[in-house]
């Protein structure tokens, strides 16, 4: 599944990203959770301590407990990634508002921190894949 | 050398609305028709910065921008600590009548972005006879909330900063950085409630909706404009509202969002100067004249 290991390298390369951006480590230092990120039909559970990745499990599970979830189709996904993506998809709220997309579980956890899972989800971006 | 010092300056002026004292700060720049300028929702005159610095549209122009009560640098009434802050169109639109009222101003045309844009299609469809026309950026008939408001104002959360990351969404990619966490502080430090009280308006409020029929365009005209990376108003949202206002224009604007005149101020000046020539109109009663 040649899909699944180019997501799988990009989120370890999002994570390594992350240890290069001192604002983003302060601004997540309070921030330890277990999020599942699902593209298609794979599932990613990255767990975050003091705003760092220090866990990559992939799914499928029905056993890991996670506090939010964002779910995206793949082409959507790498839109989103894209340098300057096109309108609607440059923000991980534009994935959902036009049904690329959703997001679940507890989300006044992810809006209390959503700077930061912004800006940790745009690493992708920044990391320059396409 | 140019002068470091910007043309802007501010003043306050005193107003009552309602049964409320408002001393209500204002900036303006330039000299000509006058153009009353209105802000987002959890923001302030801050927006129009860029405006208000343009020689290109201060020559011929006069920009007034003022900060609604409770937003920048109006304070909030007497006795706001009690009081939970819901903005409403009768308050709104009594509040943007009794400052051009205050400040002298005779027929101002009315530039109002997001909630301020909304106002300004409500004040083109009842209170016309005050306006020389209206340029609404980021503005259509009714959007419900795509978000939950009491998000933004909770005490275990700072709902300035909550706010921010969410108006993020909002922003187009090509913003420059340094303009678009300008465009976010404003909203990392508006007041506790404020961005929610705004919203509680924008989001709930769907009278314009049965109104856009009456905007007579030939007495004043109207012009829209939208971002295309506008998720809030998105470019659907204005063309249905343009569309239900007879004799209006609408332009859709490339590489901007929700906070244009903000966000990237040389990316918006060329659609601005095409809404101030749109808007610069014979008024149809001179010609019948």
């Amino acid at each position: 599944m040649p899909r699944v290991r180019n997501l799988r390298q990009r989120l370890d390369d999002m994570a390594a990203a992350l240890e290069r951006r001192p604002h983003l480590l302060r601004l997540g230092r309070l921030f330890n959770e277990t999020i599942l990120i699902e593209v298609d039909q794979d599932e990613f559970y990255l767990t975050f301590e003091k705003g760092r990745v220090v866990e990559i499990k992939e799914g499928p599970s029905k056993k890991l407990p996670w506090r939010f979830a964002l779910r995206a189709k793949g082409d959507a996904l790498l839109e989103f990634w894209q340098p300057l993506p096109k309108p609607g998809f440059h923000d991980i709220f534009g994935l959902v508002k036009y049904g690329n997309g959703s997001i679940d579980g507890d989300i006044l956890t992810l809006v209390k921190n959503l700077r930061y899972f912004k800006e940790f989800m745009a690493l992708g971006r920044k990391e320059g894949f396409s | 050398m140019k002068s470091s010092i910007e043309p802007i300056v501010g003043r306050y002026v005193n107003v009552t609305v309602g049964n409320a004292r408002q001393r209500i700060y204002f900036e303006e720049a330039g000299q000509g028709r006058p153009v009353v300028c209105l802000h987002t929702a959890g923001a302030d005159t801050r927006q129009w910065r860029s405006v208000l610095n343009d020689e290109a549209f201060t020559r011929s122009h006069r920009f007034i921008a003022f900060d609604m009560p409770w937003h920048g640098k109006s304070l909030p009434p007497e006795g706001f600590e009690t009081e939970e802050y819901l903005l409403s169109t009768e308050i709104y639109m009594e509040t943007v009548l009794a400052f051009c009222r205050a400040a002298g101003l005779e027929k101002p045309l009315l530039a109002g972005c997001s909630m301020g844009g909304r106002i300004a299609l409500q004040l083109a469809a009842l209170h016309p006879e005050s306006f020389s026309g209206f340029i609404a950026i980021e503005a259509s008939d009714f959007q419900p909330a795509w978000y939950d408001i009491d998000w933004f104002h909770r005490p275990d959360a700072h709902g300035g900063e909550m706010g921010a990351a969410l108006v993020s969404a909002n922003i187009a990619p090509q913003a420059p950085d340094a303009e678009r966490w300008t465009t976010l502080w404003m909203f990392m430090q508006s007041g506790p409630g404020v961005f929610r009280g705004d919203l509680s308006f924008y989001t709930s409020d769907d009278s314009l909706v049965g109104r856009l029929g009456s905007i007579d365009t030939r007495r004043t005209p109207v012009h829209i404009m939208c971002g295309e990376y506008d998720m809030t108003c998105t470019p659907e949202d204005a063309q249905r509202t343009a569309a239900a206002i007879k004799g209006s224009s609408l332009a859709i604007m490339k590489d901007l969002g929700h906070f244009p005149m903000s966000e990237n101020p040389s990316a918006f000046r060329v659609y601005f100067k095409e809404a101030l020539e749109r808007v610069t109109r014979v008024p149809a009663r001179l010609m019948d004249a």
